[in-house]
């Protein structure tokens, strides 16, 4: 099981998640990013790891295990 | 200033000779141009050079030209060591007023940029664009069709620069903002010149351009306030409304901010990928057998955008000041020095690019930074910016496949922008 952490203090909200896994990411109306799906599925993996590796501002990391607590 | 054209990777050329700040330097043929990068990736890679001189502003004291990838992305991805506030899109420091009035996000620090990012992320998202789809192929197919009218009305020659690279993301920009259709020759002209680089062609003197650039600024700026007053009495689609109405943590952007947003996004939006489109164009006639596989195979569509962009890099460069003094790279600094990232140079680095001076449209990865490199600034348009490439060369190999470029390209004189003012096309028999 793997969780996507988002850096809140780095994100600058350019949508270039979004476009490579938009069923996990959506930049809200005001102007937040969502992550619908925190913890992705298998087969949202490999768009999930694209997202991350491509975030213009490094803000996603991709951990294992379920969210603490 | 010339060079000959020296190996093509660059040895033997004489970097001493070389001064990035010569407007003759960027008239010379991308050939020379990537020579003299080469050489300077490898050799010097914070090669420091006195800024151009301009008759109304007092230069500073100089700025490093950086050739490497993994420094242009090490400073750009350190906003707060390396800021953007001090003048991203000139090198000479202009007075904080003009700074905002002509950079707007693009020349401001956080919190600010922040701010008015948020604002208008949504409108730039890969979802929101989407309901734009049909207007850039609708646009796109309009466009050609009347570049093919004015090829068969005159003697079978268009501009691929004025009759199809220009108008396409003209009309795009302007759609989404809601301006109105006598307006858009004045939108056009006015930001031209704003890009010009002060290009001799455009504006008289150097003299005249700092009196041309404010005009300008100051004629796309009324238009806007009057759009803007419009849109609070009646509200509609498009992006001018989204901007007059909305409000980021209780916050509204002034009147001020919108206009210079505008204003941004008008240059932004259209110098750009009027010269991908353009010097993408241009790349194919050089390289015919690439240009058949991708007419042949709408599939590489995707990989092929990427490496247009990479292959162009429209815009040369953004600057970033230092706010302390420190290291990167190895490289010692102080606050206040300037540094220019020059993403073409980047954009051919061996260390990142397996053969990056040749044109592959199957590159995959291609981790290009035409668009910016990691950082807060990340082009804001480059998902509608890769939607018009796309859209724009698939309609070309579908209405237009008996273009070919008949002429030499004029280049602008400008280390900014790397762009076409003309390049001459024939429509007819192959
Ligand atoms: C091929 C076309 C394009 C290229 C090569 C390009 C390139 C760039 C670059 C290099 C930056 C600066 C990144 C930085 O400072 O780190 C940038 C920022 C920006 N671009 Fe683009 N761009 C293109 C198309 C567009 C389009 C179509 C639009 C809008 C309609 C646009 C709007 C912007 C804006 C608003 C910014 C400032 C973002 C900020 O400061 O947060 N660009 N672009």
């Amino acid at each position: 099981m793997s969780r996507i952490v988002v850096d809140r203090q780095r994100c600058a909200s350019t949508g270039g998640c979004e476009a490579v896994a938009p069923d996990v990411f959506e930049i809200a109306d005001d102007g937040e990013l969502v992550v619908h799906r925190p913890e992705p599925d298998e087969g949202d993996l490999p768009d999930v790891r694209e997202a991350v590796r491509t975030c213009p501002t490094l803000a996603l990391t991709l951990v294992d295990g379920p969210r603490p607590g | 200033m010339t060079v000959g054209l020296a190996a093509p990777d660059g040895a033997g050329i004489d970097l001493d000779g070389i001064d990035l700040s010569d407007r003759e330097f960027w008239l010379q043929p991308p050939a020379v141009r990537h020579a003299v990068f080469d050489a300077l990736r490898r050799e010097r890679p914070f090669a420091f050079y006195a800024e151009p001189e301009l008759p109304w502003l007092e230069a500073g004291r100089g700025y490093y030209a950086v050739t490497r990838y993994a420094d242009v992305d090490a400073i750009s991805s350190r906003p707060a060591v390396f800021c953007s506030g001090s003048g991203a899109v000139s090198i000479i420091d202009m007075p904080p007023d003009i700074n905002e009035f002509f950079g707007s996000m693009i020349s401001m620090d956080d919190p600010r940029h922040a701010k008015i990012r948020r604002i208008v992320a949504k409108t730039f998202t890969p979802r929101m664009l989407e309901r734009l789809v049909d207007s850039v192929q609708q646009i796109a197919d309009d466009v050609a069709d009347g570049a093919r009218r004015k090829a068969e009305a005159g003697d079978g020659t268009i501009d691929v620069v004025a009759d199809l690279a220009a108008p396409i993301p003209l009309r795009v920009v302007c759609d989404m903002m809601g301006i109105p259709d006598e307006d858009r020759a004045m939108v056009l002209q006015k930001s031209t010149i704003i890009l010009s680089g002060g290009d001799p062609e455009l504006v008289e003197s150097l003299e005249d351009f700092a009196a041309a650039m404010l005009e300008a600024g100051g004629a796309l700026s009324d238009l806007m306030n009057r759009l803007a007053a419009e849109r609070l009495a009646d509200p509609r689609d498009d992006l001018t409304t989204a901007l007059v109405r909305s409000e980021v943590g209780g916050e509204q952007l002034t009147h001020q901010e919108i206009a210079s947003f505008f204003i941004l996004l008008l240059v932004a939006g259209n110098e750009t990928t009027r010269n991908a489109i353009s010097q993408g164009v241009l790349a194919l006639s050089e390289h015919p057998e690439q240009r058949d596989r991708w007419a042949a195979d709408p599939e590489l569509t995707r990989t092929a955008v990427e490496e247009i962009v990479r292959w162009t890099s429209p815009i040369g460069w953004m600057r970033r000041t230092a706010t302390q003094d420190g290291e990167v790279n190895g490289h010692r600094f102080a606050a206040g020095d300037k540094f220019l990232l020059f993403y073409g140079a980047a954009n051919r680095d061996p260390e990142v690019f397996r053969e990056p001076q040749v044109l592959d449209l199957a590159r995959d990865p291609n981790p290009q930074i035409g668009f910016g490199a990691h950082g807060p600034h990340f082009c804001l348009g480059a998902h509608l910016a890769r939607r018009e490439i796309a859209v724009t060369f698939r309609t070309i190999f579908d209405r237009l496949p008996d273009l070919t470029v008949s002429g030499e390209p004029s280049r602008l004189r400008s280390s900014f922008v790397n762009g076409l003012k003309r390049l001459p096309a024939r429509l007819g028999e192959r």
